[in-house]
């Protein structure tokens, strides 16, 4: 167990300083330059100048790129340009709200799924397994950007049971964890779906029922355990799509997580702050899929660690 | 068997009891306003709200009732009296400023001059990379002849230096700290601020004009248009200048809780033309697209006209505007005649070949694109075809800043002195040094530009920038389009805010929450 950790870590190196790699070259490729942004159109060259030499903004791309590589391993991902703040610390006052937020619309997708998948599986051809395959194709096709406001309308606006934004584990939290779920827990509502029906259909769930085990308890005792493999596995992938569809999500509902700093960053290139959000985003999301093989393997002994 | 299961299983009674009083909850709370507070929607969040180095506008907008200036400035852009209570210029260099007696600080330090020296001191000390410091290049000297008194020395004539003194005074040791806002002498202190999510002012009993009636803000961070606008719906939400979109105003004017009020706003958007451009260096052929361009048709039905149509980039309620400036008629045969003349007939009568293809750039913002659409069709009726660029802001911004376009729209936003001539036309202004990016040059514009930032006479500056409007009119290096509107959407339980065309959060100070009978604001779902 200890050497296959050691060793997924080790693998995680190269995917980091891929990503890190990417990132740099291509924020400092868009046009767009961080000092007229900060300095406005009233600055002179001189002061232009100066800030960029403090910023390092005059030093080759390659000996900037070094600097940066350097500090990731010391915690050090540099200073925002834009409020002067270190980056660690930017991001850090906002991992909170956007962990909050992923951790409750990822609860809300598998308390959503689990339950429709399997009733949708045991109940195939019938009208409950129509119904949520139509709930399903609905929600995957409302993007977050229009299920959002729609949310707001009905249960802010129409019933008055929510607020229309705002920051807190409470009331607020309630849409942008339903808004962003909501396609998540349609993917993995097919998912549990198709994987039950396939292992109800293999031998040892006959076997079990003709040994005289209730219907329900073959489904939930054996066949749902090893239906959950391919679906945990793919809410590991997805973790990658919740933080993705957050930036959008935040800033919607003015969450104050990391998609909308991210926004925000990269509207005024401020290079070492999208650097930071990008490296934290593909970290958690290495950390998470890690964490989903690991999970795998408890739920099915078949997996080993290799 | 197959089992058959039923939702209402899978929530236990007691769970059900639960998520009904979770929801019930939600028709209890009451409003802001009803427990005396305003609630303000900016449309972002402020990136510094430090007056020594603040550039974007909501840390603007939050600064300008938490920190208080040596002056402010009405809507014509003349200074008024605000911690100085009067100032004079002996000289063209040097201008002294007295202090009203007995100013403080929120956390009760007395205001000198002392604190004055300092902010400007911190600004121009390049240590502190502060945006402001080329603002102030002009000083040369700081003198605090007495506690109330404080004299500037200019290192050369510079006549909108007043302006600049519109900078909020930190005390005298203030480090600058990010998000912890040093403290101000404004009529409201900052108690907590959240980047992304809000901040919260108190009235400051201190302030010299007198507390606010208004004993507490918060100033919430929206970026969504239309979650503005809900919020607003709902009473969570009381006052947003600016915020909404003018599509949505007649559903805010329909809601009963809200008002919409208008003024005239100062920001004037303008049509740029490269003048190093082939076509475009020719005058005629600038004419031509501005005769062309239908401005009424685009503020009737995209602006709902809540724009008004202006001759130069200069605000209307500037004092320095000229009001005779003649203003360009739509009018198309007379468009195509002048591309005649500039030597691109029409190639083919009525076919599909155009005389004449130009780029177009412009950003992301819908308004924009929607007005983009509309210029490259009534472009196309004297037969010139647009191709229409719409980029990310950095993106746009920068190539229009290196000439890299034919023609762009932008806005100018926050002109407080005509010296803005000097900075958008001198032929010494070009990008990095100004923002002369079409390449204009005239011989008297730059003359008039120079000497009017030298003269200390406001009438003589006045003329000076008139004649200067008047060759820009003749000479089109950009086509003035519209000033939109100022559009505050507030409560009906609020009272006492003065719209100002440089769109000021100040007089927020003065104003009240009245009882409104007509409308219950208690009740409803926040």
């Amino acid at each position: 167990m200890k050497r296959y950790l050691l060793g997924r870590l080790l693998r995680t190196i190269p995917v980091v300083f891929g990503v890190v790699t990417v990132v740099f070259l291509l924020i400092h490729l868009l046009p767009g330059d961080p000092v007229d942004i900060m300095l406005g159109e009233s600055a002179v060259p001189a002061q232009k100048e100066e800030l960029r030499r403090e910023l390092h903004l005059d030093r080759p791309i390659l000996s900037q790129y070094a600097s940066y590589l350097s500090g990731i391993p010391r915690g050090d991902l540099g200073v925002s340009f834009r409020s002067r703040e270190p980056v660690l610390g930017e991001i850090a006052r906002r991992i909170p709200a956007t962990v909050l937020l992923a951790a409750t619309s990822i609860t809300v997708a598998v308390l959503v799924a689990l339950p429709l998948g399997v009733l949708a599986a045991m109940r195939r051809g019938k009208a409950a397994d129509y119904l949520s395959g139509f709930a399903a194709m609905l929600s995957l096709s409302i993007p977050n950007f229009l299920l959002g406001p729609l949310l707001v309308l009905l249960f802010s606006v129409q019933l008055g049971l929510l607020p229309v934004s705002g920051y807190g584990a409470g009331r607020p939290l309630v849409l942008p964890a339903v808004t962003l779920g909501t396609g998540m827990a349609a993917l993995l509502t097919r998912m549990v779906r198709a994987t039950l029906l396939e292992e109800l259909r293999k031998e040892y769930v006959t076997a079990a029922i003709a040994r005289g085990l209730p219907y329900r308890s073959a489904v939930a005792r054996h066949a749902l355990r090893n239906a959950l493999v391919p679906v945990v596995t793919a809410l590991g992938l997805s973790f990658g799509a919740v933080l993705a569809g957050s930036v959008i999500t935040e800033t919607i509902f003015s969450w104050p997580g990391i998609g909308r700093l991210l926004i925000q960053a990269i509207d005024a290139r401020d290079y070492p702050l999208v650097q930071g959000c990008v490296l934290v985003i593909a970290l958690s999301t290495v950390a998470v899929n890690l964490a989903t093989d690991i999970l795998c393997a408890r739920l099915d002994p078949r997996i080993r660690y290799e | 068997m197959i089992g058959c299961y039923h939702l209402h299983m899978l929530i236990p009674r007691h769970g059900r009891a639960l998520l009904l009083l979770f929801m019930l909850s939600g028709c209890a709370q009451k409003l802001p306003i009803d427990e005396g507070r305003m609630v303000i929607a900016l449309p972002g969040a402020p990136v510094n709200v430090d007056p020594r180095v603040a550039t974007d506008a909501y840390g603007e907008q939050i600064l300008q009732m938490t920190h208080a200036s040596l002056v402010g400035r009405d809507g014509a852009g003349d200074p008024l009296p605000d911690l100085a209570e009067r100032w004079e210029s002996p000289d063209p260099l040097t201008h002294i400023f007295h202090l009203r007696p007995g100013l403080r600080f929120h956390d009760g330090r007395p205001l000198t001059s002392a604190d004055v020296r300092y902010t400007f001191t911190w600004i121009l000390d390049g240590a502190n990379r502060s945006p402001h410091r080329g603002l102030y290049r002009h000083l040369a000297a700081i003198e605090t002849p007495d506690a109330r008194t404080v004299v500037f020395r200019l290192s050369e004539p510079f006549a909108p230096f007043l302006s600049t003194m519109v900078r909020g005074i930190v005390p005298a040791g203030s480090p600058a700290r990010g998000y912890a806002p040093p403290v101000g002498a404004g009529p409201y202190r900052i108690d907590d601020l959240s980047p992304d999510g809000e901040a919260v002012l108190s009235a400051y009993d201190g302030y010299y004009g007198g507390p606010p009636a208004i004993r507490s803000v918060t100033v919430k961070f929206v970026p969504d248009s239309n979650v503005r606008f809900l919020e607003l719906k709902m009473g969570s939400v009381n006052f947003t200048l600016n915020g909404v979109d003018p599509d949505l105003l007649p559903a805010a004017s329909l809601a009963g809780r809200l008002v919409v009020e208008e003024g005239p706003g100062g920001n004037v958007t303008y049509l740029g033309f490269n003048l190093r451009d082939r076509a475009l260096s020719d005058a005629r052929v600038r004419r031509a697209i501005a005769l062309a361009i239908d401005r009424e048709t685009i503020v009737r039905t995209i602006w709902k006209e809540r724009a008004d149509i202006v001759s130069s980039i200069l605000p209307p309620g500037s004092w320095a505007y000229d009001p005779d400036l003649p203003a360009v008629p739509f009018a198309p045969a007379r468009a195509r005649r002048l591309l005649d003349e500039a030597g691109f007939p029409d190639p083919d009568g009525d076919g599909p070949l155009p005389r004449l293809r130009l780029t177009y750039k412009t950003s992301q913002n819908e308004v924009r694109r929607r007005v983009a659409t509309v210029i490259q069709d009534q472009l196309r009726q004297i037969g010139i075809s647009v191709d229409i660029q719409s980029l990310e802001w950095g993106t746009f911004f920068s190539d229009i800043k290196k000439g890299n376009f034919q023609m762009y729209s932008l806005t100018w936003v926050g002109i407080s002195d005509p010296d803005i001539f000097h900075h958008a036309f001198h032929s010494r202004s070009a990008p990095p040094d100004g923002a002369n990016r079409g390449g204009y040059s005239d011989f008297e514009v730059d003359r008039l530009t120079e000497s009017a930032r030298r003269e200390p006479s406001r009438e003589k500056r006045r003329e000076m920038y008139r004649r200067v409007q008047r060759i820009l009119a003749r000479d089109l290096p950009v086509f003035p389009l519209w000033a939109g509107r100022n559009l505050l959407v507030r409560d009906r339980g609020l009272t006492g805010f003065r719209l100002t065309p440089n769109e000021s959060y100040g007089p927020v100070r003065e104003m009240r929450i009245v009882p409104d009978p007509a409308t219950p604001s208690t009740g409803g779902p926040r």
